[in-house]
């Protein structure tokens, strides 16, 4: 049986970071498609989108297009994860 | 004999260890989990042997036990490392567990290089035998750690995850060379350890400056 690893919140909020960033070519930022590329819930990926407005990484809870700081976090989230697997680390 | 290309060697050897730290100090700045925190431990604790090997050909440096502490600097640099990939495995290890790891680790090293200091005879009954056998453990903490990447490379095939295990391998080749100084005093041996040494170190630092000064990701 295939088993979900559990996920730390910043490990969710460079998933949701990722996923709203390769949804901002689309004409509009469909949540139930970022749902599904995250994985979790409706309910607690709204509490997550407000969380991640509130710590300025994304404009508001409407546009939801990342901020300066934002593309910045990710960019930086994303090398250092690629950095992890190729040194053999792995993390969940 | 060779003095100045061994200093040239070593000092290169510890300026890349301390760049080295740099980068690898980034996954624990990132997700903020201690068992990251072995990294920039090792390659710190790597560059400040070498460092230290360069500074004994001083005359100005005095200290007759560089010898002894940078036996158990080096050997706790590779354990430390060791560590961090065998707590990598499974974030269900709790933190507690490897707080108290890197604590223990830590007591044990700051005991072993006072004794090294303060009572060298005590610690080293036959100093020619007890480097043996740390550099044999050295390469047992190598070993772990090359098939530990290897490992992650065989679940994940992709070319950019195969340099680590190579700079991994090189660096225990190296030990395995002087090993085989420690027993016969090849000079050849010797110098292809340091060889290697330099070359695994290169490939630690490529990978370092392709993954986060090449332009391709997050916009």
């Amino acid at each position: 049986m295939k088993t979900i690893q559990r996920r730390d919140k910043l490990k969710i909020y460079g998933d949701l970071l990722s996923a709203l960033y390769s949804e901002s070519s689309a004409e509009k930022i469909v949540l139930t498609q970022v749902q599904v590329k995250i994985k979790v819930p409706f309910d607690r990926l709204k509490t997550y989108i407000t969380e991640l407005v509130n710590l300025g990484l994304i404009e508001n809870e409407i546009s939801l297009e990342l901020t300066k700081k934002g593309t910045q976090y990710l960019r930086e989230y994303e090398r250092v994860l690629d950095f992890m697997k190729r040194m053999g680390l792995e993390y969940r | 004999m060779y003095e100045v290309e061994r200093i040239t060697i070593e000092v290169v050897s510890a300026v890349a260890c301390f760049i080295l730290v740099r980068f690898m100090i980034k996954p624990f700045r990132l997700t903020g989990e201690t068992r990251y925190l072995g990294l920039p431990l090792g390659f710190g604790f790597l560059g400040l042997t070498y460092a230290f090997s360069a500074l004994s050909f001083s005359p100005l440096f005095d200290f007759p036990s560089i010898g002894g502490v940078q036996l158990i600097v080096r050997a706790f640099a590779f354990l430390f490392l060791a560590v961090t990939y065998y707590f990598s495995k499974s974030a269900k290890e709790p933190k507690l567990l490897w707080n108290m790891t890197l604590g223990l680790l830590s007591a044990i090293l700051a005991i072993l290089i006072l004794y090294a200091i303060l009572s060298p005879q005590f610690l080293w009954p036959n100093y020619g035998l007890a480097q043996i056998y740390v550099r044999v453990f050295d390469l047992v903490c190598l070993s772990y750690i090359s098939i530990h990447a290897l490992k992650s490379h065989i679940e994940q095939p992709d070319p950019t995850t195969l340099m680590i295990p190579l700079g991994y391998i090189l660096l225990g080749i190296g030990q395995y060379s002087l090993l085989v100084w420690a027993v016969d005093a090849s000079i050849l041996a010797f110098f292809g350890a340091l060889a290697l040494r330099l070359v695994g170190l290169a490939v630690f630092l490529y990978v370092s400056y392709l993954t986060f000064y090449s332009s391709k990701k997050g916009g």
